[in-house]
């Protein structure tokens, strides 16, 4: 036994070394993964003594029929549609810009990266004074272009929607701007020379060199910002709490107001589970979608 | 040398423990709940009890968000917290959840006397399933106050029904013809005081919103005609527009500064506007909210609570401790220093708390009458449908009747 670890087959010694990275893996992935599933057949409320109850597919068929959690979907996939294309946009803009040739980088630089430094709650609480009905000073902008009174931005479900949305671009856009910067600055600058010897114009050394090129950054980004965007949380959380209503709930948030605020596990668990297919689905498209592009581009 | 320096690491934490285990570390609320005038009163504790330290912790501006943060606190079982201030709807859900210790035993062969020296509806909320889980703090009901020079001015009686706010609003509003000048408002951002939005018209017009057994029994035609007269304020130019965001301090800021004739607000409210650096001070008056025309006045009951929580190590210090604090030489000071409500009926007839709260004579009644929201081991639940709810009707996304319709199916499951 002795002299099994002291001089190990290497099978053996494979194990003892592979270990700990499964055991980490295990608490940290497969055991939360696990309990979710096992908590979202019972029925778990700590509000009240009723212990861990049993219940199938009871929270299930809530699930179905619960119009919030539709709602908090489609805002959430609302929020995805709209974010993650513009925050491309915003940030493939700023990009270009910070990759023109400046003579101070530094402070272009920075500027780029400040807003993504940024807590999202603090983004969040910006955005929310910025609206605000009263001292906000989008209101005084609007008053002063014109607008006949003061509009209640975050009230308004539409208005409220596009605040949000308009607020997450704004923080993410930064991020977006960073992968794709860096791509921009693999693209060899001798191949604008010669687009530009064989008399090519801007759009088109924009359309037929940077954007080709540009395409595994953007993809990266795309990914990043898909999965995030999915979990948004903190800047609807802190700029409406999701309402007016449930106006701008997300997925994340209604599952945190079921655990965390009604104390309610095991619904809060079946949400989760809810979010959890709702995402391998988009996954699935998206890798359906690109694999397919490869193979045109093969 | 390592040993030495392991010996005095050893020394140090045991010596940082047995300091720990005589302070007593209590969650005082937000701002609002003034936890400047209970350090005061802890300080004194302290002086009676050599020994015995108190340390302060401050959270949630908000009832929801403090019941939020506690929530978490105590689901951990944590021990670092032996005190929590608790709003008048959260005993029931806390105690049910095993949260708090049952003080009985600690306050002896008094403890049934004790109780009755409270104010009634003090006494029952901290009693659930027979045994007392807390004690009363402070008192507060919602009043409607109001500036007295304008009213005056403009020779309007204080209404009685929501009909004459409206009118005598108007009176005011177009004499003064300053476009920054608002009517009445209440809370209707979607936070706890929403929920008394709700229940006060309902109220007022005789109807109940749980029965004896805690089964909710809402009439839905009374609650929409309710939330409609919000609704018709907003249209007749009395009400701001967007009282669906307002909550109790953006109506202190808003009435302090002379940009609203009135407001619907909490016991506090008095002390900040009869603040020194107060421009209104001197020019405000009090009165009961408003009734629905032919119903009777109602208001919501509020008023805080200290509580031992199940998990403290130092269960029998932190027991004393809130007895101390709710005693009536302690209720004399908030009142008098924070105009928080006194949570005995003597103290409102006070001569030394009527000098400096004259408002009180009338006080009393009403929070005498004022009604309780429902009480539940889920009110998180509750609460959070009936103020989202009342918010979306304000802010006009949801049809008054639409909504009523909503809280009473998302009621129905969330006592399931």
């Amino acid at each position: 036994m002795l002299s099994r670890i002291t001089n190990p087959s290497e099978k053996t010694l494979a194990f003892f070394l592979l270990a700990p990275a499964f055991l980490l893996i295990g608490c940290i992935v497969v055991y939360p993964i696990g309990r979710l599933i096992f908590n979202s057949f019972h029925d778990i409320r700590l509000s009240g003594g009723t212990g861990v109850k049993f219940v199938g597919l009871e929270n299930y068929l809530i699930l179905i029929k619960d119009r919030e959690f539709w709602n908090a979907a489609w805002n959430t996939l609302l929020i995805t549609l709209i974010t993650v294309p513009g925050g491309l946009l915003a940030g493939l803009g700023l990009a270009m810009l910070a990759n023109l040739p400046f003579k101070r980088k530094w402070p272009v630089r920075l500027a780029l990266l400040l807003p993504w430094a940024l807590p999202l709650a603090f983004a969040g609480l910006i955005f929310a004074w910025f609206f605000h009905s009263e001292f906000g000073f989008v209101n005084d902008l609007w008053l002063r272009a014109g607008g006949a009174q003061r509009e209640m931005w975050l009230s308004k479900p539409n208005t409220a929607f596009a605040a949000i949305c308009f607020a997450i671009i704004w923080k993410s856009s930064s991020f977006v701007a960073l992968i794709l910067l860096a791509g921009l600055q693999m693209i060899p600058s001798s191949l604008y020379e010669a687009a530009r010897v064989d008399g090519a114009s801007r759009w088109q050394q924009f359309t037929k060199i940077t954007l080709p090129l540009l395409v595994p950054s953007i993809v990266v980004a795309m990914i990043f910002r898909t999965i995030t965007a999915l979990q948004t949380f903190d800047i609807p959380y802190t700029m409406t709490k999701g309402g007016p209503g449930n106006a701008t709930e997300t997925l994340a948030m209604l599952i945190h107001k079921n655990t965390i605020d009604y104390l309610d596990v095991g619904y809060g668990s079946t949400l989760a589970m809810g979010m959890f297919g709702l995402s391998i689905i988009l996954t699935y498209v998206y890798l359906r979608r690109m694999s397919a592009e490869d193979h045109v581009n093969e | 040398m390592k040993l030495s320096k392991f010996c005095v690491v050893l020394g140090l934490t045991l010596l940082a423990t047995s300091v720990s285990a005589q302070s007593i570390r209590v969650f005082s609320g937000g701002q609002n709940q003034r936890p400047d005038l209970m350090r005061l009163m802890f300080n004194e504790f302290e002086k009676q009890n050599p020994g015995l330290k108190v340390e302060i912790e401050v959270g949630g501006a908000t009832s929801e968000l403090q019941r939020q943060y506690l929530s978490t606190v105590l689901n951990a079982k944590d021990s670092a917290i032996d005190i929590y201030m608790l709003d008048i709807v959260n005993p029931m859900q806390y105690a049910r959840a095993g949260w708090l210790e049952p003080l009985d035993g600690y306050l002896g062969a008094e403890a049934a006397t004790i109780m009755k020296t409270y104010l009634p509806a003090y006494g029952a909320a901290n009693v659930v399933d027979g045994k007392i889980v807390a004690l009363p703090a402070f008192a507060d009901a919602q009043f409607v106050y109001y500036r007295k020079d304008l009213f005056e001015k403009y020779g309007v009686k204080e209404p009685k029904t929501w009909d004459e706010m409206a009118s005598g609003m108007k009176k005011i509003l177009d004499g003064e013809k300053n476009p920054n000048l608002a009517g009445v408002s209440t809370s209707g951002a979607a936070i706890e005081g929403a929920v008394c939005t709700f229940l006060v018209p309902y109220w007022s017009q005789g109807h109940e919103f749980t029965d004896a057994s805690g089964k909710i029994t809402l009439n839905k035609e009374a609650a929409t005609r309710g939330m409609n007269m919000y609704l018709n304020l907003v249209d007749q130019g009395v009400m701001p527009k967007n009282v669906g965001e307002h909550k109790p301090a953006d109506m202190n800021n808003l009435f302090k500064t002379g940009s609203l004739v009135a407001m619907v607000n909490w016991g506090f409210a008095w002390n900040l506007m009869q603040a020194a650096d107060s421009p209104v001070r001197g020019k405000i008056g009090v009165m009961p909210v408003p009734a629905m025309a032919g119903g009777k006045s109602a208001t919501c009951i509020g008023g805080w609570q200290w509580g031992v929580s199940a998990f403290s190590k130092n269960k029998a210090s932190a027991a004393r401790l809130i007895r101390f604090m709710s005693t009536q030489p302690v209720a004399k000071f908030l009142a008098t220093e924070g105009s928080l409500l006194p949570i005995f009926a003597e103290t409102y007839r006070d001569p030394d708390v009527l000098k400096k709260e004259p408002w009180y004579e009338f006080a009393l009644p009403v929070v005498q009458s004022a009604k309780g929201r429902p009480l539940s081991a889920n009110y998180g639940q509750v609460s959070d449908i009936v103020r989202t709810t009342a918010n979306a009707i304000l802010v006009r996304t949801a049809k008054p009747a639409d909504g009523v319709a909503e809280i009473d199916a998302k009621l129905a499951r969330a006592t399931r």
